[in-house]
């Protein structure tokens, strides 16, 4: 009997490993999943938690400033239609992408300051406005516009946020990352 | 097909109508012993109401007799609310209505909780704010919903303190201004009067115009005040009034006398008022807003052309609006909006802690523990520690070509097929039971399958402790193992009135089962909902004996003590076994 943990999942193919362009202060964590071909850009203070998966494969990945990617998120997640785009999937600033949620990719934009809830879906070429809310397990189909400042709750529902409060959000995203920053053993020397 | 795990249902004797309310007669067997009229029918309509999984079902001491759901009798033991978990005291309730009356809301778009915040920042002053709140630099409040991102300042609605927030709520109008008081209310009449002395009667012609607008926002409360001031004022000097209708005296429904008897009824007054009889005449209708009356807006031309300018999702659904609390500072009916962004904070519905009573002999059967945070029963009489469960296994016997393959929940049955069924009874009491089971031969309904059960008599042993048996003998093992009737060398032969296996406190027996095939003949209907599912009904009773207690009053001097008494219990019970292969 071997005393070592054996995981189940069958080992992930090394694959190619993707050209990046990381800003001096950014976190990645060491477990962090880079695959694909294309440009993976990574602006300052940004977060990558261990096993989120970025994926160029289907084009260039581009996160903003001070964004936090959660653990076991895919970004450029190739979809149904398996396009290459020259961009894949494209997050402004301050954006949250949280645990499990999956963004395809096909010039997906999501805009400043929105939230990606758990385990959302996001299809191919979907256009999130800025400061949005999407609850967690959100379906947005490929290719829909969602306007800034939208609120996607309960199966689909929708509805306008008007607390007014996207600086004191992106000033307690600030909050945090600084946090995570110290939790989070960064190395992204590993993947460049 | 959704698969189907087997199930059994038992059915309360309480639907039985014979036994209605009623101990089941000890004497007279209602055992199913040849009265095939009798046979429980599970597809009966009825049937719905009556089946329940053993978990559902309690059990009275003193009857002897399951209780369902449907035949026990409720007590509220404790109201509370089930965000803060506060008791409420009944006496609260009358007062205050069911709904907590400190701090917690739910969302009026999404029924999250919502959660005060302070508002840090100066709110900007398009938002609609008292000038005085906005020269205040201390911080206000909202409500806020973490969900949906719903806010009260979007009904213009913020708080001065983060606590008490339904009595700050409760003075609040949407968009932030406050209820009028009755001294302000008192007020404003007095400057209406004084603008329109002449109002009372010949405004009613002119009234039209300046009531559309200036009638929009008395709201409810104020109406209210204004009409029953008028009324009090007319009972009082009715010969003020207009006394056109007063040779029809004490006969119309607004005379006075005819009033106050009606008052009387509900205040349950003396039946006449000396008073009313000395003052008779007819009172007159309110005519003018500030003595109640309110014209309906039937132009709704202006919410029509804002519901074609709005989203559909921008409306408030039925839900939503029947979950609003009454708020008497809303304006009236017809000014009351239809949209979401009017909707209101809900304060949560309290819950209950309920005890519950045999209906027959009213012992306690089920008492939680007062406390609202614990979840916990002082007394909880299930029928699971009194009648034995009954799970379902299917049964899979080597054929004579080779071994069977391994059972699998949720298997389709083939029709016409012999299949195996075991079901294993479990005995929860102290005491050993004997079990008679009775099935109808075929089961009801258009598609007949056959039932047989191989072993209906047998007994389940004590269920004496674990570790007095365990300890008990050494050998106890291989004992237990040759209790195996079938016998593991005959090859899981299934022998017709034998037990097919026993442990401790449980036995199995095997039923065989047919299915009918489903092939609808010409002119059948075609196959209704559930209709492919194989259910059989078996009457299940039970006998055990008890010591007869040392404080019983029947046992005399000439009783003998050892003296054991005997027990029987029956009602049927349902067991679903699967879907049957269609085509
Ligand atoms: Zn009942
Ligand atoms: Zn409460
Ligand atoms: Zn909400
Ligand atoms: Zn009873």
């Amino acid at each position: 009997m071997s005393s070592k943990r054996h995981s189940i999942l069958p080992a992930v193919s090394a694959g190619p490993k993707p050209p990046v362009r990381f800003s001096s202060s950014i976190t990645i964590a060491d477990s962090a999943l880079l695959t694909g071909t294309n440009l993976i850009t990574i602006s300052t203070e940004s977060v990558i938690h261990p096993r989120a998966k970025l994926d160029s494969l289907a084009g260039c990945i581009t996160i903003g400033r001070r964004c936090v990617v959660h653990e076991r998120t895919t970004l450029g997640a190739i979809g149904t239609s398996g396009k290459v785009t020259e961009q894949a999937v494209t997050l402004g600033d301050y954006v949250t992408v949280e645990v499990a949620a999956s963004i395809e990719a096909g010039n997906t934009i999501i805009g400043e300051g929105t939230t990606v809830g758990v385990g959302a879906r996001i299809g191919a070429g979907a256009f999130i406005g800025k400061h949005c809310t999407l609850t967690p397990h959100t379906e947005i189909r490929a290719g829909e516009v969602v306007p800034d400042f939208t609120v996607v709750y309960s199966n689909g529902m929708r509805r306008m946020d008007k607390r007014g409060v996207a600086d004191l959000k992106n000033k307690g995203q600030a909050r945090q990352i600084d946090v995570l920053r110290r939790m989070i053993p960064s190395n992204p020397a590993k993947f460049t | 097909m959704a698969p189907l795990n087997p199930y059994t249902y038992i059915q309360c004797p309480c639907s039985d109508s014979a036994s209605l309310g009623r101990p089941t007669d000890l004497t007279s067997p209602t055992s199913a012993d040849g009265d095939e009229d009798n046979t429980f029918d599970p597809r009966a309509p009825r049937a719905n109401f009556s089946l329940y999984p053993l978990e559902y079902l309690l059990y009275c001491e003193d009857c002897h007799q399951i209780r369902c759901p449907r035949c026990i009798a409720e007590e509220i033991a404790t109201y509370y609310c089930p965000s803060c978990l506060f008791e409420v005291p009944s006496s609260n309730l009358k007062s205050e209505g069911n709904r907590c009356t400190r701090s917690c809301f739910q969302c009026p778009i999404c029924i999250g909780p919502l959660s005060v915040t302070s508002i840090e920042t100066p709110p900007p002053s398009s938002t609609l704010l008292s000038p005085d709140h906005a020269a205040t630099p201390h911080s206000t409040y909202s409500l806020i919903c973490s969900y949906c991102n719903w806010s009260s300042t979007e009904i213009g609605i913020q708080f001065d303190k983060p606590n008490g927030i339904h009595a700050q709520l409760a003075k609040l109008r949407n968009g932030g201004a406050s209820r009028l008081t009755a001294k302000e209310r008192k007020e404003r009449r007095k400057e209406l009067s004084h603008r329109g002395g002449e109002a009372a009667v010949a405004a009613a012609a002119a009234v039209a115009a300046n009531e559309s607008s200036g009638g929009q926002d008395v709201d409810l409360e104020t109406q209210f005040a204004n009409l029953k001031l008028f009324c009090n004022s007319q009972l009082a000097d009715p010969s003020a009034a207009d006394n056109g209708f007063s040779s029809l005296g004490d006969l119309g429904f607004s005379s006075p006398s005819s009033l106050s008897r009606i008052m009387n009824l509900y205040t349950g007054g003396k039946l006449h008022d000396p008073r009313a009889k000395s003052k008779l005449g007819a009172m007159r209708e309110a005519l003018a807003a500030d003595e109640g009356l309110l014209e309906s807006n039937l132009n709704e031309s202006s919410l029509i052309t804002r519901l074609h300018q709005s989203d559909f999702l921008d409306t408030a659904s039925s839900t939503q609006i029947c979950s609003q609390p009454p708020n008497l500072g809303e304006p009236h009916l017809h000014g009351a909006s239809r949209f979401n962004s009017s909707l209101r904070p809900v304060p949560y519905l309290l819950r209950t802690k309920r005890s519950k009573r045999c209906p027959v002999c009213r012992h306690i059967i089920s008492k939680p523990e007062a406390k609202v945070q614990t979840t916990r029963f002082r007394i909880r009489l299930v029928a699971g520690s009194y009648i034995p469960s009954i799970s379902i296994r299917r049964l899979n016997l080597p054929g004579p070509n080779g071994p069977a393959a391994p059972a699998i929940l949720g298997d389709l049955l083939d029709p016409l097929k012999p299949v195996h069924f075991l079901l294993t009874f479990k005995n929860p009491i102290f005491e050993s039971l004997k079990v008679t089971l009775g099935a109808p031969a075929t089961t009801p309904g258009r598609f007949p399958s056959k039932v047989t059960v191989l072993c209906p008599q047998f007994d389940i042993d004590a269920n004496t402790d674990v570790w007095d048996e365990a300890l008990k003998d050494n050998d106890r093992e291989s004992s237990s193992r040759s209790r195996r009737r079938a016998g593991t060398e005959s090859q899981f032969q299934v022998e017709v009135g034998k037990i097919w296996e026993r442990g401790r406190n449980w036995v199995s027996i095997v039923v065989e089962v047919v299915p009918a095939s489903l092939k609808l003949e010409a002119g059948q209907d075609v196959l209704k909902e559930d209709e492919d599912v194989l259910e059989i009904p078996m009457f299940v009773r039970i006998e055990w004996e008890v010591e007869n207690g040392g404080d019983d009053a029947t046992s005399g001097p000439g009783r003998d003590k050892d003296q054991k008494e005997k027990r029987e219990l029956a009602y049927w019970c349902v067991l679903g076994l699967g879907r049957i292969k269609q085509g």
